[in-house]
């Protein structure tokens, strides 16, 4: 194929060249509402976006916008204010507490469903709430967490008091984390599966001659072996988390009690819409991203010192 | 390494089985829970009376037709408009030789990398400020509500994914290169070649695409939510279901909220039923880019 390419190429260059030309018009052409659609969704907003979190605005009229400068920054990075403790500290907690569950849950879940027979059966069971909104996942959560709901059923029949999941401040946040793990579980599992099957048998056939437990394979074997996506799982879901917050809208409404579970995205979402302040909200959004990209650049540099290609 | 009888692992995967799927058994017992039968201690599992009257509420209360109506409007547009938009682009990506195509992919990818909470004040601002749109002048202003108030507002947004095209591209480089060479030796020209060679083909990525659209689109919550808080009849399923359950006493609208869920969700579970191969398929791909 690439020597007739280069054959044709040779004997008729200018009809080469007329091809290419006609070809990037039609690229383009197929390319337009996509590059259209950047442009007007993407780009364009992304600089608003800046523009926004230095300038001090309310309302509509685009002709009121003030330049502010930093104040925007220093007013929502304060420490006078809630955003940076407890708003961030609980974006942080989320993420990373819904993270290292869902994590731990899926290697763990993963790994023992390849020991099993059925094992599409088992994966799409893992997946249901990947596929229900989180409408419908955080309000049956929210029934299953009342005084009168299935877990504190279960915890009275067995003896203990009533909890209030999402009624008392230094539950809430625990409790909406584990939701959150529990339905990132099933994406998860999905991909750490795609590693583990890419695990050549023989190691573990190796390892079984030189009698090894499956306790020490999976030590030295499969989580080693694991690392690419499981760095993968890892990042992604951080990011997915951090930014993570109609749960939240779901499951408390406000972010309460009093901001226990409020968390960065879902300040920025009521500052702007709820408030109408424009700046400060854009501010908040900008510190969020800023978290994210770091993070994300983290992740690049980490799979390139190990020599690993993750994204 | 399978072994004899891998009762450990039978143990953590039906534990874990059972803590995913008891959640939604408890959402399809308390939607035929009877009136006294909600809320109260000692907990009950299972319903006494399996009463349709949630269902019947939901319906009326929720007017669940009308939502029901503007999810599929709303879903089936933004799946058709992805796959269209993305089995175009990702065919001039993979398939055509131009000036700045390595510049465009990358461009591509780097749209993945920006988080939809950053873009949406700037969206929204800018569908309100729409020129010519809901009574707003050339610059867009005057108006009240610019394109924010009909159901284009919850479509447009949404129309073309960086993800998708991503997908396609990768799909398509793997066509062989002769057929396509054929088709322009016969004189067909890219329009053609794309539509009737290179669309065909693309029928297996075209499925996992369209499935993770339109589940994702089913269950689309924040947009919406912020579109619709100014005009209720642009709600969709889970925004309608969710804003009934905080006017009324909770005890009473929890076990309809639980009927028009198990309603909304069925659809998309039978979906991802017949197709979850496909849907499998796309989070791995997707996980191993």
């Amino acid at each position: 194929m690439t020597t007739a390419v280069r054959v044709g190429a040779v004997a008729a260059p200018s009809v080469a060249r007329k091809s290419f030309h006609r070809e990037g018009r039609a690229a383009y052409l197929f390319l337009a509402p996509s590059l259209l659609f950047f442009c007007i969704f993407l780009i364009l907003p992304f600089l608003f976006a800046i523009v926004l979190a230095f300038s001090d605005w309310g309302g509509f009229d685009l002709g009121t916008i003030e330049w502010a400068g930093v104040q925007n920054f220093s007013e929502v990075l304060s420490f006078d204010g809630a955003f940076v403790k407890p708003i961030l500290v609980n974006t942080l907690l989320f993420a990373f507490g819904s993270v290292l569950l869902a994590t731990v849950g899926s290697v763990l879940v993963a790994h023992c469903i390849e020991q099993l027979r059925f094992q599409g059966f088992w994966r799409v069971l893992y997946f249901l709430p990947v596929v229900a909104t989180v409408v419908a996942i955080g309000n049956v959560w929210k029934m299953m967490y009342q005084p009168a709901g299935l877990i504190n059923g279960v915890l009275n029949k067995l003896g203990v008091n009533s909890v209030g999941f999402l009624s008392d401040a230094s539950y809430a946040l625990p409790s909406v984390t584990v939701v959150h793990a529990w339905a990132s579980i099933g994406g998860a599992v999905l991909i750490l599966t795609a590693g583990l099957k890419s695990i050549p048998d023989m190691y573990y056939e190796a390892a079984a001659v030189d009698g090894a437990t499956p306790w020490r394979m999976f030590w030295q074997i499969t989580l080693p072996l694991l690392r690419p996506s499981l760095l993968f799982v890892l990042i992604t879901q951080f990011i997915g988390g951090l930014q993570s917050f109609a749960l939240i809208i779901v499951m408390t409404g406000d972010g309460g009690p009093v901001n226990a579970t409020n968390v960065a995205a879902f300040e920025m979402y009521q500052q702007a819409f709820k408030f109408g302040a424009w700046g400060t909200a854009s501010a908040m959004a900008m510190v969020l991203f800023v978290v994210i990209f770091v993070i994300t650049l983290l992740q690049l540099w980490v799979a390139r010192q190990r020599g690993e290609e993750t994204s | 390494m399978k072994r004899r009888f891998p009762w450990f692992s039978y143990l953590v995967v039906i534990i874990g089985g059972v803590a995913m799927v008891l959640p939604f058994l408890d959402m399809v017992m308390s939607s035929f829970k009877g009136a006294g039968e909600y809320g109260v201690i000692p907990y009950q599992f299972f319903p006494k009376s399996f009463s349709l009257d949630n269902y019947r509420d939901a319906f009326s209360q929720l007017e669940l037709g009308r939502l029901f109506r503007n999810s599929v409007i709303v879903t089936v547009s933004v799946t058709v408009s992805v796959l269209v938009t993305s089995s175009m682009a990702g065919y001039a990506l993979a398939k055509l030789r131009f000036r700045g195509r390595a510049v465009i992919f990358r461009f591509i990818l780097a749209t993945m990398m920006l988080p939809p909470f950053l873009l949406l004040i700037p969206v929204f601002l800018i569908m309100l400020n729409w020129p010519l749109a809901g009574g707003n002048d050339i610059l867009g202003r005057g108006g009240d509500g610019g394109l924010t108030t009909s159901l284009v507002a919850l479509i447009l947004p949404f129309t073309v994914s960086g993800f998708g095209i991503f997908l396609m591209r990768q799909f398509m480089v793997s066509l062989p290169d002769e057929m396509l060479e054929a088709a322009k030796i016969d004189g067909a020209n890219q329009w053609q070649i794309w539509r009737l060679i290179v669309l065909p083909q693309t029928k297996p990525v075209a499925i996992t695409l369209g499935l993770i659209t339109f589940i994702g689109m089913w269950n689309e919550y924040i947009w919406t939510l912020l579109i619709s808080s100014s005009d209720p009849s642009l709600q969709t399923l889970p925004v309608g279901i969710q804003l009934l359950q905080s006017f009324l006493d909770p005890d009473r609208t929890m076990p309809i909220v639980m009927a028009g869920l198990v309603v909304s969700t069925l659809p998309v579970l039978v979906v991802f039923l017949l197709f979850q191969k496909y849907y499998v398929r796309g989070v791995v791909l997707s996980g191993l880019k």
